[in-house]
Order: C-alpha cells, then sequence, then structure tokens
C-alpha cells in the first residue's frame, strides 16, 4: 500500500494552495483527517473554517482529538463580501505569521454557492500571489453537491494543487491569476455612444465631475462611485497627462470608465489584493474595486481602461 | 462654530471673524489687494492697521485710499513695520503675539471702532527653516483661534514668491482664500474646543495638511518628551504624553493618499509625545482609515 503523503513535499515555508473537492463523507474524511492528524503530530496549529456537514464530519472522526484543533469556526458566517472577508482572512494571517512559524487550514468556502459570492474565485486567484510569503497549507474544500459546474472550474484554475490520491499534485487546469481576472470579469465591449465623456487633469475634476453625473442617476450611491472614481484617477494621473471619465447606465447599472494613455498597468490583479502592513503600499485600486459591485479593465503599453459597475 | 471656507475673488465683503490668506505679486499685487480691504473697513468705521516690510513701500500701497491723509492723522489707520508689529513673533511663544492682537481689538473698541482690521505682509515671517515654519504655522492656528472669538478680521499677504511648499500648508490654516486651482481644499481650524478638518483632503495637498497638522498638534517648546538622554527614565514608555483630537465631522472626502498622511501623522506626532485622538469620521473616511492597520483608531466625535 502507498504511503499516504497529506502535505506532500511542503515543507513549511511559504504557501501551499490546494483545492480538494468531494461528494461523499468517506472522501472528505479520509482527505482531512490524514491532514489534520499530519499536523498535530509536526506540532502545527491547525485551524478548520467550514460549514456544518464538514466540521461535524470531521468533529466525529477526531473523537477526543478535535479540541486539538487550533480553531474551529462556521464559514457559514465569514461572508462579508469579497473584500471584507480577504481583508479580515489577511489580519488573520499576519496575526498567525507573528505567533508561529507555520500552521495549516482547512477551509470551506461555502459562499462560493451564494450568486454574490462566486466572485471569491477572483480573491483566490490572486491569493496565490499576495500571500505566497505565508508560511501555511490551505486546503480548500469543495463540495460537489452544493457547488455548480461553472464555479468548480473556477476553483480548479485557481488553485495551483489538487489532490492525486495519495499527495497532492499539480492541477493541469491551473491558470496564472492574471488571465483568470481577465477571463472572469465582465466583457469589455465598445463603450456605448451615448456616454458622455470628459477629460480631466486634476483628481478634483474628476470627482466634481462624477459626482453632478451620479446625481442625475442614483444619488444614494454617490458615497461609493465618486471615491472610487477618484482612486482611478489619481492612479491615471501619476502616468499619464490626463484620464478620460466617461460614464453611461446599462439595464440600471452605472458604468464608469477611466481611461489614460499611460505605459500600462503594472499589476493588473492589485484590485484584489489586500492592503499590506506596509502604509506605503497601495490601496486605491483595492479601495475602488471593493466599492464597486464589479470591474473590468484592459491594459496594455497604450494605455489602460478600467471600468467599475454599480448597481442601484 | 467654524464656518465654510470661504473662497474669494477678492479680499473684500469681509467681516469679524473672517481670515484671509492672501499671495500677491510685486507692489502692485499689494496695493491692489490692500486698498479694498482697508477702503471697506473704514466704511465699516474699523480699526485699521497695515503691516509690512518697509513703511515707505506701504505708505505707497496705500497713496490711492480714500481719505487716507484724514485716516492717518485721526489714528484710524495705522501704518507699521513687520519688524514692529510682529516682534514678539520672533520669540519662542507664538501665543505671546497673539496676546499683542486681542490687546489691540480691545483698544480699538475702547475708541469707539467697531473692530480691528488687519492687512499683514507676512512674507519675512514665513520664511525660513523648518523651525520658522513650525512657529507660524502655530501662530497662524492661535491667531484663527483668536479671530472666531473677537471681532478682529485679517487679510494674511505671502508674496507668492515664497513658493507652494511654504504657502500651502499655510493656506490651510485659513478659513479665507483666493478662488482658483491653488486653492486649499481643506480648513485645518483651531476655532472650538478641538481641532477639526473641514472640505475635502486629496492626494494633492495631503503634504501640507501634514506638515501644518504635525506643527499645530505637536507639542510646544518644553510641553513634549525631554530630549533624547536628558532622563533616566524617560516617558516614552508610558506612551504619548498629551493628547490632541482631531474632529473629521465635517470632512466631506478623504482618499487613500489622505488617510496614509493622517497615520502618516500620527506616527511622527507619537515619536515626539503627542498622541492624535481622530474623531467623528464619516462613512467613506472611516473606510479609507481602515485600510490601514495598526493606524490611529477612530471614534464616534
Amino acid at each position: 500500500m502507498t504511503e499516504v503523503r497529506p502535505t506532500g513535499d511542503w515543507d513549511g515555508g511559504g504557501l501551499a494552495h490546494e483545492a480538494f473537492a468531494f461528494r461523499t463523507d468517506r472522501e472528505l474524511t479520509d482527505r482531512v483527517v490524514p491532514f489534520v492528524l499530519e499536523g498535530f503530530s509536526r506540532g502545527e496549529p491547525v485551524l478548520l473554517v467550514a460549514g456544518e456537514r464538514v466540521r461535524t464530519l470531521v468533529a466525529e472522526e477526531l473523537g477526543a482529538d478535535v479540541c486539538r484543533l487550533a480553531r474551529v469556526a462556521a464559514a457559514e458566517s465569514w461572508w462579508q463580501g469579497g473584500h471584507r472577508t480577504l481583508h479580515a482572512y489577511a489580519r488573520d494571517l499576519r496575526a498567525l505569521r507573528a505567533t508561529v512559524p507555520n500552521w495549516r487550514l482547512a477551509a470551506e468556502p461555502v459562499w462560493l454557492a451564494r450568486d454574490d459570492g462566486r466572485e471569491w474565485s477572483r480573491f483566490e486567484a490572486v491569493a496565490n500571489h499576495c500571500f505566497t510569503a505565508m508560511p501555511y497549507y490551505s486546503l480548500c474544500l469543495h463540495d460537489r453537491q452544493l457547488l455548480p459546474a461553472p464555479v468548480l472550474d473556477a476553483v480548479e484554475r485557481t488553485h495551483p494543487l489538487t489532490w492525486g490520491g495519495t499527495a497532492p499534485v499539480p492541477t493541469p487546469a491551473y491558470d496564472d491569476p492574471r488571465c483568470f481576472l481577465r477571463s472572469a470579469q465582465p466583457a469589455m465591449g465598445e463603450q456605448p455612444a451615448s456616454a458622455g465623456t470628459v477629460p480631466v487633469t486634476t483628481p478634483r475634476e474628476a470627482r466634481r465631475a462624477v459626482a453632478a453625473a451620479v446625481a442625475d442617476w442614483w444619488p444614494a450611491r454617490l458615497g461609493d462611485v465618486v471615491p472610487a472614481v477618484h482612486e482611478l484617477v489619481v492612479n491615471a494621473l501619476r502616468v499619464a497627462a490626463f484620464a478620460e471619465v466617461s460614464c453611461w447606465t446599462e439595464a440600471g447599472t452605472l458604468v464608469v470608465q477611466v481611461a489614460d494613455a499611460g505605459p500600462g498597468l503594472p499589476d493588473e490583479t492589485l484590485g484584489y489584493v489586500p492592503p499590506a502592513d506596509e502604509p506605503r503600499s497601495s490601496r486605491g485600486m483595492w479601495l475602488a474595486w471593493s466599492l464597486a459591485d464589479d470591474a473590468a479593465l484592459d491594459s496594455g503599453p497604450a494605455g489602460t481602461t478600467i471600468r467599475l459597475f454599480f448597481r442601484r | 462654530m467654524t464656518p465654510p471656507r470661504r473662497r474669494l475673488d477678492a479680499p473684500t465683503d469681509l467681516r469679524p471673524g473672517d481670515h484671509v490668506c492672501w499671495t500677491f505679486s510685486g507692489a502692485a499685487g499689494l496695493a491692489a489687494a490692500v486698498l479694498p480691504y482697508l477702503d471697506e473697513g473704514r466704511r465699516l468705521g474699523e480699526q485699521l492697521l497695515l503691516v509690512g516690510r518697509s513703511r515707505p513701500a506701504l505708505e505707497e500701497a496705500v497713496s490711492a485710499l480714500p481719505g487716507r491723509a484724514d485716516l492717518l492723522a485721526g489714528g484710524q489707520l495705522v501704518v507699521r513695520t513687520t519688524d514692529e508689529a510682529y516682534a514678539a513673533a520672533r520669540g519662542e511663544d507664538p501665543a505671546a503675539q497673539v496676546e499683542v492682537y486681542r490687546r489691540e481689538v480691545e483698544q480699538a473698541l475702547d475708541r469707539g471702532r467697531t473692530g480691528l482690521r488687519v492687512a499683514a505682509d507676512a512674507t519675512g515671517l514665513a520664511g525660513g527653516g523648518a523651525a520658522e515654519h513650525r512657529r507660524w504655522h502655530r501662530y497662524e492656528r492661535l491667531a484663527d483661534e483668536l479671530m472666531g472669538a473677537v471681532p478682529m478680521t485679517a487679510l494674511c499677504l505671502y508674496d507668492a514668491a515664497l513658493g507652494r511648499d511654504v504657502l500651502g500648508p499655510l493656506a490651510l490654516l485659513h478659513p479665507g482664500g483666493h478662488r482658483g486651482a491653488r486653492e486649499p481644499l481643506v480648513h485645518l481650524s483651531g476655532r472650538g474646543p478641538r481641532l477639526s478638518l473641514h472640505g475635502e483632503v486629496d492626494v494633492t495637498q495631503v503634504d501640507d495638511l501634514v506638515r501644518a497638522l504635525v506643527d499645530v498638534a505637536g507639542a510646544a517648546p518644553g510641553e513634549g518628551y525631554p530630549p533624547e538622554g536628558s532622563r533616566r527614565d524617560g516617558p516614552r514608555r508610558d506612551g504619548p504624553r498629551r493628547e490632541v483630537v482631531l474632529d473629521l465631522s465635517d470632512l466631506d472626502f478623504l482618499d487613500v493618499a489622505g488617510a496614509r498622511g493622517l497615520v502618516t501623522a500620527g506616527r511622527r506626532l507619537a515619536e515626539a509625545g503627542t498622541g492624535l485622538r481622530l474623531v467623528g469620521a464619516r462613512r467613506l473616511v472611516r473606510r479609507c482609515l481602515e485600510l490601514f492597520d495598526g493606524g490611529v483608531p477612530v471614534e464616534p466625535a
């Protein structure tokens, strides 16, 4: 019989990010329980954040050992929208890193089953870059009975590791985070002829222009649209002499576009990267993306175009 | 109460309590600002005080002021050089200079005037190094507080040649100023029981705000930590020695760079022994501040 190696060659030095999809109780416990026990034997804190079914199954299998888990939390209560959820998660990771050399986590993002939770795949993709130095093994659990096929496809494309039967193996369908984001974002169609476009050379002009446009549309979202567009314009004006701000509506959704002729974004994923400890690190795209309901971008050597979508 | 920031096309329509920052270029620019300002005060029955670098230049600047000879002879218009008027400001304590003006206001009222109206070319006092800037920022803040309490109007004139680095922080310590592309978006007010911000803070002016805020909120000489090594058990371990509250209730907009600036100011102040406590942030302002973990905690107003 082949020996099972629940974390393969992982040496505890950085992030390992695996997706495990299960259907039966047995599939789940065969994967999770050895993973947990290996953590106990190595003296690593083991955290379990999952839905009720997974928590119950793991607890039954562990018996009295369940109290050795460093943390057991109900995933149902974790979802606060993608940005808030990831921001809180990043804080937890930093707190752990400050206290232990490495740890392991079995997590079931149950909110992927919700319509408003599907955006989580984008954060999963970007986590492969922004948490790379975090010394933990993240075993992400996905219930095939709860998650529709497109979500399970996205899970494969956003986790570099999958379960090979006796050890984790590379996921064949894994996608680079930038490519994944490009494919997951709303399509960047032509700007409608009816769109109003204003060239701006200061962020203040952009705020005034956008505030006027939003006041005619849905004033209740003024407090989201104005700061979001402001941050995009600030970024654009760092690399270009002026930016073009356009607004239009599509079936009740306000679209605001900020375009510049700068050299292109050095990192297209920043809208999904939570703020770092270092106060100088960028936060503008993160804030803009978190205030909007959705975002799409196109960036290259000829310039950058970003669209933010706001629903009534 | 701090009135909303005033954006002016000309230094007129001003009343007691108004405190305006005005940049000018050349003698003609100075005269163009001072004349309508003083003439308005004359009509309002105010005591007029004109301060600048040289007496002949000031007399030249008001040569076209209606009734100039009578105003001077009757004492309603007084002309002083900066050295005469601001002797106290050169000391360590800018509050002493503010007391000079408080007495001037009392004397004006005693003489039956309706208030004191000052036009002061403070160009020579605003320059220098970081220590001089700091002293002058603290003075402007205290002067503004005085104008919130007594019938005094001031037009603080600064030569545009001082440059943006010097004028930026000074302008936002005044509740009034020029309308235009360079106008401050925010006013840092010392009127009322606590410091407060009014208007908008964004990336284009955040450096000005950080400098002004650190200067006016910081400890006065002798008030903060003793110099490093002067005492064996310095107070640093016990946290800041004093606390300053900054009210954000009237801050309409704060961007990421602005929040970073407030965090930076808080850290610099803490290093010098002053705790900065932010209160009253609205939803967006709070959201930006929350992007900075370990930054300054925000409380309700």
